[in-house]
């Protein structure tokens, strides 16, 4: 251990001995690693599955019941109403919300100035089926229509300047609702319940209202909606449910293989029912996804967030090869003392331990560089993607990668140039 | 103690093959002071360094101490040269940022001894080349002179039983030249061979062996007796 700290020295005066090129090999793989790190972030937490052991038993089911023909099309990504509810009949999931997203301004009272709000249309099944936490009151009692609202910590503690405000009431475009329930802190990443798009790393939503008093009160999906008729369905409270208009995200949880079973059957004979009535015109597609290869089965891995892990990749590459030929420079200019410790009966081993101290060294300063440069990558991508706009969280595996990576090309940095000064030819060096 | 047959070494390179030594046969003896002459390019650097081990050779054989140190492996060979060898060069080689002390610590620590043990033998070897007031000086604050005494202090540290330089005093001037010499010398007596390259015949004549090298050939080692016994 004595030699260790030993070699740590010697690693340190050797750096004290041109510091500009050793701080450049440093910032050139810092700037790598932390440049592929910001964006490993995002691919991390956009693939990271939010709800393990529970995110293979949630279902993502889509019919093509819809005045609709064609031959060869997938179901859409989301129900009209009448189909949710002909689905919802069954009583085989132990769990079943259908939901979208919709937006409004919400304040205390009417004179206040509106605060915008992300609304999250949908059923008292959502909070348990996504394991969110309450903080304080309760969910719906039940499915049907209630002036009653939902709201995440944040917008209790935005709107009322604390979380227990269960009981009292606010104003969410212009009508009066009560709260009756707060969210405890809860973010899923990704968010996958909101299987229309691109959304996964956005935010929780602010206020969660019931799907009957959203239909109610004329709150229209503002992500994906899709429509097979002329019908104005801006009237969602007249037109919208009887209509086709598919707006509504729906998520059933089936826990065992024999109610997936079960399930899909019931999906095939609705649909074989529905054709028979002449309501489905298109061959019957019926797809029942789990919600662990739903971002799949979309397709809506972000082909820009790919494309740029792969470019950040390939930094990360150019950045080795000149973090290398930098540090190869340094040890060349140094080879004499290699050679002179050979001369002094230093063995390979004793120099590879030299070498291991210059790894570790290389290690610890890359390492806080990149976490610096990440972190202000992060940021960076938070503003220039907003829709993306990810809470800058690095778990434990993640931190741990980083290390991991510091480390791995500290030593692929240190270790081609010191091999070439240590087997260099020893007299050649020592006659100079 | 060196034995030396019939030994060759070739430098090959893309284009040419440079015969550095030639079927070198030579026999040192222990407590033996050897100087090494001959003009530039002869091979005296190449012998040298083959003698301690860090060079390798092409054909013939090289027994230290009665043992050949072909097919040794590198950690047998480092430790050879840690404990038996000595190296002075000409150009001192000290490491610019270690004080006088660390520089002579280096090959200690590649020995493993322990702090009191290595403390004790620097100090003795500092004593030995009256350094020991500049301990904590670094390199560049001594004088020509004086840095290669700290190599010479460096290179005996572990007491080795042979020392090979490589025109140690080819740095300095005649005064300092004669200092470095004197110590050598007086080493020397101590028990321990000493191997020099040297251009200067001074020098050589002082030693009381001379081999002298042309063209990668070693040519009779003359004794230099009557000199010999009038500088003894
Ligand atoms: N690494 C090498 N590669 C190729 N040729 C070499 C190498 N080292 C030495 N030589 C050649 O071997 C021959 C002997 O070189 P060496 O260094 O032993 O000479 P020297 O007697 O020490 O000369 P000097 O007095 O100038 O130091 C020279 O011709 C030299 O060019
Ligand atoms: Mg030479």
């Amino acid at each position: 251990m004595e030699q260790f700290i030993y070699y740590l020295k010697v690693s340190l005066l050797s750096i004290k001995r041109a510091p500009l090129p050793y701080a450049l090999t440093v910032f050139i793989l810092s700037v790598g690693l932390g440049v592929f790190f910001a964006n490993a972030t995002f691919y991390y937490q956009l693939n990271s599955d939010p709800l393990p052991g529970k995110s293979d038993k949630l279902f993502f089911p889509m019919t093509l019941i819809a005045p609709y023909q064609c031959n060869d099309c997938r179901p859409p990504r989301a129900l009209s109403y009448s189909n949710v509810q002909k689905l919802a009949a069954s009583d085989i999931p132990s769990a079943q919300a259908a939901m979208y997203s919709s937006a409004g301004y919400a304040r205390l009272t009417i004179d206040q100035p509106p605060t915008p709000a992300r609304v999250r249309v949908t059923q008292r099944d959502f909070f348990q089926m996504f394991e969110v936490p309450l903080l304080h009151g309760s969910v719906w009692a039940d499915d049907n229509a209630h002036n009653q609202v939902i709201l995440s910590r944040s917008m209790a503690l935005k709107l009322f300047g604390r979380t227990g405000v269960v009981g009292e009431s606010l104003v969410l475009d212009d009508r009066n609702f009560s709260v009756i329930g707060v969210l405890d802190e809860w973010q899923m990443l990704p968010r996958l319940y909101d299987a229309n798009g691109r959304n996964h790393l956005s935010p929780t939503e602010d206020i969660f209202l019931p799907l009957e008093t959203g239909y109610d009160l004329n709150y229209l999906s503002n992500s994906y909606s899709q429509t097979y008729d002329d019908t104005d369905y801006r009237q969602l409270a007249t037109e919208g449910r009887s209509g086709a208009l598919h707006q509504l995200q729906y998520w059933v949880q089936l826990d065992t293989a024999a109610q997936q079973h079960d399930y899909q059957q019931y999906m095939q004979s609705l649909a074989e029912d529905e054709k028979a009535a002449g309501r489905h015109p298109a061959p019957i597609n019926n797809q029942l996804v789990p919600m662990n290869e739903i971002v799949d089965y979309f397709g809506d891995d972000p082909g820009d967030i790919k494309a740029f892990a792969l470019v950040t990749l390939l930094f990360l590459v150019v950045c080795l090869f000149n973090a290398s030929h930098l540090a190869l420079n340094r040890y060349l200019s140094n080879q004499y003392e290699f050679s002179l410790r050979r001369a002094l009966g230093a063995n390979r081993s004793q120099l590879q331990l030299q070498m291991l101290a210059d790894v570790l060294l290389m290690t610890v300063f890359s390492l806080l560089g990149a976490l610096l440069i990440g972190y202000a990558g992060v940021s960076l991508m938070n503003a220039l993607l907003p829709q993306n706009s990810l809470f800058s969280t690095w778990d434990l595996t993640l931190i741990t990668a980083l290390i991991l990576a510091a480390l791995v090309c500290s030593y692929l940095v240190t270790l081609y140039p010191s091999l070439r000064a240590s087997f260099g030819s020893l007299n050649q060096q020592l006659k100079e | 103690m060196i034995t030396l047959t019939n030994l060759s070494k070739i430098f090959r390179t893309e284009l040419i093959e440079t015969h550095a030594l030639r079927d070198v046969n030579l026999q040192i003896n222990e407590g033996e002071f050897a100087a090494l002459t001959g003009p530039s390019g002869s091979g005296k650097s190449t012998l040298l360094n083959i003698l301690g081990t860090l060079e390798s050779f092409d054909s013939g054989d090289y027994l230290l101490d009665g043992k050949s140190v072909k097919g040794l492996s590198d950690a047998a060979l480092s430790q050879l040269r840690n404990e038996k060898i000595g190296f002075i060069f000409q150009s001192f080689n000290l490491i610019k940022d270690f004080s006088i002390y660390d520089n002579i610590e280096l090959p200690l620590r590649y020995r493993g001894l322990k702090a009191a043990e290595r403390k004790q033998r620097i100090e003795q070897a500092l004593e030995l080349v009256g350094l020991h007031a500049r301990r904590d000086y670094l390199p560049a604050q001594l004088s020509g002179g004086q840095q290669q005494r700290v190599a010479i202090a460096r290179a005996i540290a572990g007491r080795p039983r042979i020392l090979l330089a490589d025109e140690p005093t080819g740095n300095l001037d005649s005064l300092m030249a004669r200092q470095v010499m004197e110590l050598l010398e007086q080493i020397n007596q101590q028990g321990c061979t000493i191997l020099m390259v040297t251009h200067d015949p001074d020098q050589a004549r002082r030693a009381g062996r001379n081999i002298q090298i042309i063209d990668g050939q070693l040519h009779d080692s003359t004794m230099y007796e009557p000199l010999a016994t009038q500088s003894a």
